[in-house]
């Protein structure tokens, strides 16, 4: 058989050919010089991009902390960005994907079906990765794997701290309601909220706690107004809620029409930080919320300052959230890692990470080797509508706990014991 | 007349040709690439049963992603609670969920509706999976199933080892590759036949004696069959079933692999479903730019090229050719998407 070759044949073969070479990545090589990758699997669009933007600028922030103190043993950190969708299918393609091409090392899980997935995926394909905010306790009690870190506060440390904190500066609210989103983080924050209710109340009280059916409203819904028409049916004095971004603000938004907040006397919220007064400004409804980080009350620690005046510089954005702290802490723990076994391999690495004691923006952090859990301090704040204040809100109080006396004892591989709390 | 079995040999030889890429992938790339080539060829047939429903019966589905789901969580389900029962059970424990829901809801909306009132419903039925799945704690409501094991398959004398990724990948696209040629055989099948005459006159074929709804329930079933299959076959690949995968978007994926590739072409969503992976996989460090980027393609495919690019590739052969168009149209369509192009099944 005759075959021709033509000017038009070539120029496909070199088209398709140059198509190709992405593609035919060959197979990493695990070099022991040159840049550490490490990968940053977050939501960096939908609904969650506001948090996931958090964790891209803290983890920016602190490799670039690391890299002008001279790398780790003298190789630069480099970040490799990957879009979770804070969907568990999509952040599972992308863990996948940076392991195959030699990323071991990642960072930037934030919601807690992504955390979970993330431990049996990432032991079968030989990765490591540090949550930045998720929020179940599952991860290290029950569902625990070695492969999966915490370097941010438990759920127990954060809702925990935030209702003995409550209880001991107003002993006089018995009656409790909770807003709670039907997920995993919900219900895990409910449960910690519960128990620790009703043990804290009686022992500074003398009193039972009364504590209603919590209200559990769907993920991602534009309209709670039948949830919020049902919490005005409840006869409650303090209502807890943990739903979160984009939700929590559509949710206060349309509770505030109904009279919700001038019904009761505490809002407490788990997680949101400043999203909710951002976005709502001057209609914020009062409300004590848990921070992963709040940086008036480290103000003086310099990896604190230094991460405040750098995302400010970067984004404009006078009101950094905790999450860019825990992805900053979670850059900061893999270089005392790597620096602490002197290789950036999985097994090693996860050694090094147990039991680390490293610095960060909240003071020191202790990740336990027990559990894979950080003990860091929780911190609260309450946040006020204001006339005054240029952004419509301000923090009026803040406290700031001792994370020895709030995290729960290690229990990996068993069911969080609520009688500790 | 047409040689049928010419057109066997043909597609077998590219189902084979398609298997042998495929194969080599794991050779030439790493492991994170051999995982998405793995899900790529999950989508190839994803697509072509959707495809089979859309220019093969006529029926246009908004709602597919409901039985990849239900055959997803049918597998995922087998293999964490009854983890004693086979593999292949599991497999058909998965299809078998998705026929059931595609024979329910497809002999409803068949009865009730057509064209676009039939797409709408099926739209629902699939929201109301999607839903059922959220609330239900024994399919792990919002946060799903993980930590799906993949098999070891015991065949007697030869123990099939599946754990490991690339040896699971070797079974997918194996299980993809006679999956796919099974549905072109059926739709080359006198059933199969039977059903684009369906498509192409209802009134007609109703007076030579077929019974129009009972065929589009089959049709309607296969593809719902087909689809639960590769959500089956993913799970223990991804490891995890979760509600996403049940939700809307991804029922549009074999409609986008579709309308890239070709309706009006057996191979037409493969084409698709491999141009779609290598996007998303050249954009995947440019947060945004792979959905922009998907959505300029489709832009200009249905607008410039409404045959998609088999359409396209076609089309130039038969000017190379010289050949005029409309020449080999054996049983395209006016006035539909897949109608536009002559449909070479």
């Amino acid at each position: 058989m005759a075959y021709k070759m033509n000017r038009r044949g070539i120029v496909k073969g070199i088209a398709a050919s140059t198509l190709a070479v992405p593609f035919i990545n060959l197979r990493a090589a695990t070099a022991q010089s040159g840049p550490i990758p490490i990968g940053v699997v977050t939501p960096l669009s939908g609904p969650v991009q506001l948090i996931g933007n958090f964790v891209r600028h803290g983890a920016e922030i602190g490799a670039a902390h690391v890299n002008d103190n001279g790398g780790i043993n003298g190789r630069p950190i480099e970040l490799v960005f990957r879009d979770s969708k804070a969907n568990p299918n999509d952040a599972s393609v992308a863990a996948r994907e940076l392991v195959g091409s030699g990323t071991n090392l990642q960072l930037g899980t934030i919601s807690s079906a992504v955390a979970l997935a993330m431990g049996p995926l990432l032991e079968s394909e030989g990765g490591v990765v540090i949550t930045t905010g998720a929020g179940t306790e599952k991860i290290n009690h029950e569902n625990y794997n070695p492969h999966v870190f915490r370097v941010g506060d438990s759920p127990v440390s954060r809702n925990a701290g935030l209702v003995r904190h409550i209880v001991e500066s107003r002993p006089d609210l018995r009656k409790w309601g909770g807003i709670i989103p039907d997920h995993e983080y919900g219900r895990t924050t409910w449960k910690i909220f519960e128990a620790t209710m009703r043990k804290a109340v009686p022992e500074m009280t003398g009193e039972e706690a009364e504590i209603a059916e919590p209200i559990l409203v769907p993920y991602g819904s534009g309209d709670y107004r039948n949830y919020i028409a049902q919490a005005m049916r409840m006869d409650v004095q303090g209502i807890y809620t943990s739903v979160y971004g984009g939700d929590a603000v559509t949710l206060y938004q349309q509770a505030k029409p109904f009279g919700l907040f001038d019904k009761i006397d505490v809002l407490l919220d788990s997680a949101n930080e400043f999203l909710v007064a951002t976005a709502m400004g001057d209609q914020t409804p009062a409300h004590w919320s848990g921070f992963h980080w709040y940086y008036e009350a480290n103000k003086g620690n310099p990896l604190s300052d230094d991460l405040y005046a750098k995302y400010v510089e970067a984004t404009g954005d006078t009101y950094p959230m905790g999450w860019a702290a825990e992805a900053h802490a979670a850059v900061l723990a893999y270089a005392g890692a790597i620096e602490k076994a002197g290789s950036t391999e999985t097994d090693d690495v996860i050694a090094g990470l147990k039991g680390l004691r490293f610095d960060s923006a909240t003071g020191e952090r202790h990740i336990r080797a027990e559990d894979n859990q950080a003990v860091k301090n929780a911190e609260l704040a309450y946040i006020e509508p204001s006339s005054t204040a240029p952004a419509g809100f301000e923090v009026t109080d803040y406290v700031s706990l001792d994370g020895e006396k709030v995290v729960e004892p290690a229990r990996p591989g068993q069911m969080l014991d609520t009688s500790n709390l | 007349m047409i040689d049928y079995r010419a057109r066997f040999r043909i597609n077998l030889a590219i189902a084979l040709c398609g298997l042998a890429v495929f194969a080599i992938v794991p050779f030439v790339a790493n492991s994170g690439l051999v995982f998405l080539a793995g899900l790529v060829a999950i989508n190839i047939v994803f697509g072509l049963c959707w495809n089979f429903l859309f220019s093969g019966a006529g029926l246009l589905s908004f709602g597919h992603a409901m039985f990849f789901a239900a055959g997803a969580y049918g597998m995922a389900v087998v293999s964490l609670r009854m983890p004693e029962l086979p593999f292949f059970l599991g497999l058909a424990f998965g299809s078998a969920c998705g026929a059931l829901i595609a024979m329910i809801f497809g002999y409803i909306a068949l009865r009730r509706a057509s064209g676009v009132y039939f797409a709408v419903l099926t739209l629902a039925f699939s929201e109301l999976i999607h839903i059922y799945i959220t609330k239900t704690t024994f399919l792990g409501r919002n946060d799903g199933l993980v930590g799906i094991p993949r098999p070891t398959i015991d065949l007697g004398p030869w123990v099939l080892d599946l754990t490991s990724a690339t040896s699971y990948y070797y079974f997918i696209i194996v299980a993809m590759t006679i999956a796919a040629f099974a549905l072109w055989c059926f739709q080359n099948s006198p059933a199969g036949r039977l059903i684009q005459a369906i498509r192409q006159d209802p009134l007609r074929t109703a007076f030579l004696g077929a019974g129009i709804r009972g065929w589009q329930l089959t049709a309607f079933v296969v593809s719902g069959t087909i689809a639960a299959f590769c959500g089956a076959v993913m799970v223990p690949f991804t490891q995890i079933a979760s509600p996403e995968i049940a939700v809307w978007t991804v029922s549009t994926q074999p409609i986008l692999f579709t309308l890239l590739g070709g309706a009006g072409h057996f191979w037409g969503p493969a084409v698709g479903a491999i141009l779609f992976g290598a996007i998303a996989y050249g954009t995947r460090a440019m947060q945004g730019l792979s959905d922009i980027t998907v959505s300029v393609l489709l832009l200009t495919v249905v607008l410039l090229i409404p045959g998609g690019l088999l359409g396209l590739w076609q089309r130039r052969r038969r000017k190379a050719g010289g050949r005029q168009p409309g020449q080999a149209g054996d049983d395209a369509r006016p006035g539909t998407a897949a109608g536009k192009v002559e449909a070479r099944q």
